[in-house]
């Protein structure tokens, strides 16, 4: 069963019981006093009774002036009092034996038995009262009984009154608290099931939106709305989908780097396997081979051969660098950078580009090794960029707290749409310059990997024509 | 005189393609990037275009859509191996795909069945007293009908056209029976030897040991 149904049903049944037992204990309680107003009532009305029934015995036996009535003048009195009874109200007059005397207005249908019951009860020697009601042919009596002592002799008399009308409004009573009670109910469930369904709104909104969510729409948020227990959760809910949101992308993105990188890597990878297949095909199918011809197919072979070796190096670089600790040590800049340039004198004379390099004297804490190999690829870059006789300049020192190395050239430069993308695995600004240069498209991917174990990023700044220069900022934490 | 131009980026490949053309006497041109590819396909001398995919400037299905209306065939060269690709290559009207990298021989059989299908490779084919007529079927030696198989035809046309290429078995069973399995290799040798046989190659149609065959040209001896 749903929560609004049981919230509704559960609610109905306590309110009905309440309202239905409430009114059922008044009216019996108004019904009760109605009772017992008329039992005082019928009992005087039986106390005027018996004492005109004595009044009349004493004087007509003053009258007659006789010492002791006779039995049949009794019943004489009897008779006259019983049938002066006003509205012609029911009473009777027995002998102590309980045979009728006088009796007057009793209905027909009086049941004997019932009534003979009624009068066994009586204790005979107390002076007490016996009320009962009786049902006679759809006319409710109540009738009180008690003994009488009149002229030495004890009687018994019953005054019976019409009491119908006190039952007839308790029963018109019960009908309309009835009718009251069904049509209370079918207004109050209606209000009820209205409330229930607009407080439990918010719940049905929360779980169409958690569905939605499920179902890998991690854009929509939920608006905040209904008590406030429910704007909480909504809230709670909305950061729990951007959490989500943003852990999905983040996913998506390396799950999409990964599967650019491989597709990179294998058309890299086929690129130079053509050829070499290509050639060393023909030279096993073709008859005649000659030197020039050998000479140009097989030295093809060779050059492709050692791309695809620089390619596998620079991919082992990458792999391990995923995966090792770094050993961070306090280094000093000027001399990494002295060092860088010695390892790369060949290159530049064989380019004949000259470099300038200005250091403030700043410790770090880096991987020596890693972060040599860090400049000696941006260098490189500035090398190969570099026209002869152009000079690359290299500055490091402080800015806004951060350790930042600046590597100049006044070389080719690259257009704004190169310089965005220059770090992506594979990027070549120019293919068949870069591959002439051995170049497999990873060495600032290499960089950028051993920027980020250094709490360090890459920024490119670059005009076409005009040159480029690539700043090392290294976070102000890995100063020493 | 077949003349193919080759639009591919990377100069190594578009060489050794140019060099693997010419040893069947096929003239290639190469285009290094897309635009100078479309400028040059756009000439209309060509009977076939090797076009790759990945192309600096303007990519190679680029390319297709802006020469589909020269009506030249075109084959597209890819180190991609995505269907979704290959798909999209032939819808745009390629007749073929070839996936690098790839072996010397089969890009000359892809090249020769396109080239077949537009009608502009020779019908008849002569080698010295003999002359093969490849749409009728027919072979003759001096003027008189030899009579052979047909899994034998198709193996002296195979021959003729590639003429002093060394063809492996495994080449032979996939161009002629279809299928690549190297148990059945005797297959090849026994139709071989027939052809030798019956067209009287011995010394022209020679075996190469561990490779395979060789039909020696006619005007070199």
């Amino acid at each position: 069963m749903k929560l609004w149904q049981r919230i509704f049903l559960s609610s109905l049944c306590l309110i009905i019981v309440a309202v239905n037992v409430i009114s059922i204990v008044l009216l019996n309680n108004s019904h009760k006093l109605i009772i017992e107003r008329e039992q005082s009532h019928a009992i005087k009305e039986y106390e005027y009774f018996a004492a005109s029934f004595a009044n009349s015995a004493v004087y007509e036996r003053l009258r007659s002036e006789k010492i002791i009535l006779s039995e049949a003048e009794i019943n004489q009195i009897g008779s006259s009092i019983v049938s002066s009874r006003p509205n012609g109200q029911p009473a009777a007059v027995y002998t102590y034996d309980k045979e009728v005397i006088a009796l007057s207005n009793l209905p027909e249908l009086f049941s004997l038995t019932e009534f003979n019951r009624f009068i066994a009860g009586i204790n005979m020697t107390a002076d007490s009262y016996s009320i009962r009601v009786f049902n006679c042919a759809g006319v409710r009596y109540m009738a009180v009984c008690s003994t009488l002592r009149v002229e030495d002799k004890v009687y018994l008399l019953m005054t019976a009154s019409d009491v119908s009308e006190i039952y007839t409004l308790r029963d018109r009573q019960t009908d309309f608290i009835r009718k009251v009670g069904i049509i209370s109910a079918a207004v109050i469930s209606l209000i009820l099931l209205v409330t229930v369904i607009l407080l439990l709104r918010p719940l049905s909104r929360l779980n169409t939106y958690t569905k939605a969510i499920a179902g890998g729409n991690y854009k929509i948020r939920i608006r905040k709305k209904g008590s406030r227990e429910f704007r909480e959760l909504a809230d709670n809910m909305n950061i729990m989908a951007d959490s989500i949101q943003s852990n999905a992308a983040r996913l998506e993105k390396i799950a999409e780097d990964r599967q650019t990188f491989i597709a990179n890597l294998a058309h890299e990878m086929k690129t130079p396997l053509t050829s070499i297949l290509g050639f060393a095909d023909l030279l096993r199918i073709k008859k005649n081979v000659s030197d020039r011809e050998r000479v140009e197919y097989a030295g093809t072979i060779v050059e492709e051969t050692k791309r695809l070796r620089s390619l596998s190096g620079k991919l082992m670089e990458l792999i391990a660098l995923g995966g090792t600790e770094t050993e961070k040590k306090p280094v000093s800049i000027p001399e990494m950078i002295k060092d860088t340039e010695s390892a790369l004198t060949p290159i530049l004379q064989k380019n004949s580009v000259s470099l300038s390099a200005w250091s403030e004297d700043i410790m770090i804490s880096a991987d020596e090794e890693l972060f040599k190999s860090l400049l000696y690829n941006i260098i490189e870059n500035a090398v190969k960029a570099s026209a002869i006789g152009q000079e690359i300049n290299i500055r490091a020192g402080m800015s806004d707290g951060n350790v930042v190395i600046a590597v100049t050239d006044h070389g080719i430069g690259m257009s704004p749409e190169d310089a965005k993308k220059v770090f992506e695995p594979f990027y070549m600004v120019d293919k068949s310059r870069s591959r002439k240069a051995g170049g497999a498209g990873l060495g600032l991917a290499l960089c950028v990997k051993i920027a980020e174990l250094h709490n360090a990023i890459l920024t490119i700044d670059s005009k076409l024509g005009e040159g480029t220069t690539v700043y090392i900022i290294i976070s102000g934490e890995e100063r020493l | 005189m077949i003349n193919i131009l080759i639009i591919e980026d990377d100069r190594n490949i578009a060489k050794m393609i140019k060099a693997t053309l010419s040893i069947v006497n096929y003239n290639g041109t190469c285009c290094y990037d897309g635009k100078s590819g479309v400028h040059e396909a756009m000439k209309g001398m060509y009977d076939l275009i090797l076009l790759d995919i990945m192309l600096p400037e303007m990519n190679g299905f680029e390319v297709m859509d802006a020469i589909k209306n020269c009506g030249t065939p075109v084959i597209f060269l890819t180190a991609m191996q995505d269907v979704a690709d290959k798909v999209k290559g032939l819808r745009l009207g390629a007749e073929d795909y070839i996936v690098k990298p790839f072996e010397a021989l089969e890009l000359l059989a892809r090249i020769d069945v396109v080239l077949r299908r537009s009608n502009k490779t020779q019908n008849i084919i002569t080698y010295g007293t003999l002359s093969v007529d490849i749409s009728s079927h027919i072979i003759t030696d001096s003027g008189v009908p030899v009579q052979l198989t047909p899994k034998e035809f198709d193996v002296i046309v195979y021959f003729l056209q590639h003429q002093d290429i060394a063809v492996s078995r495994e080449r032979l069973l996939s161009n002629i029976w279809g299928y690549e399995f190297e148990g059945e290799s005797r297959t090849v040798d026994i139709h071989v030897q027939q052809v030798r046989r019956k067209l009287g190659l011995k010394d022209k149609l020679i075996t190469i040991p561990k490779l395979g065959y060789r039909l020696e040209s006619q005007d070199k001896t």
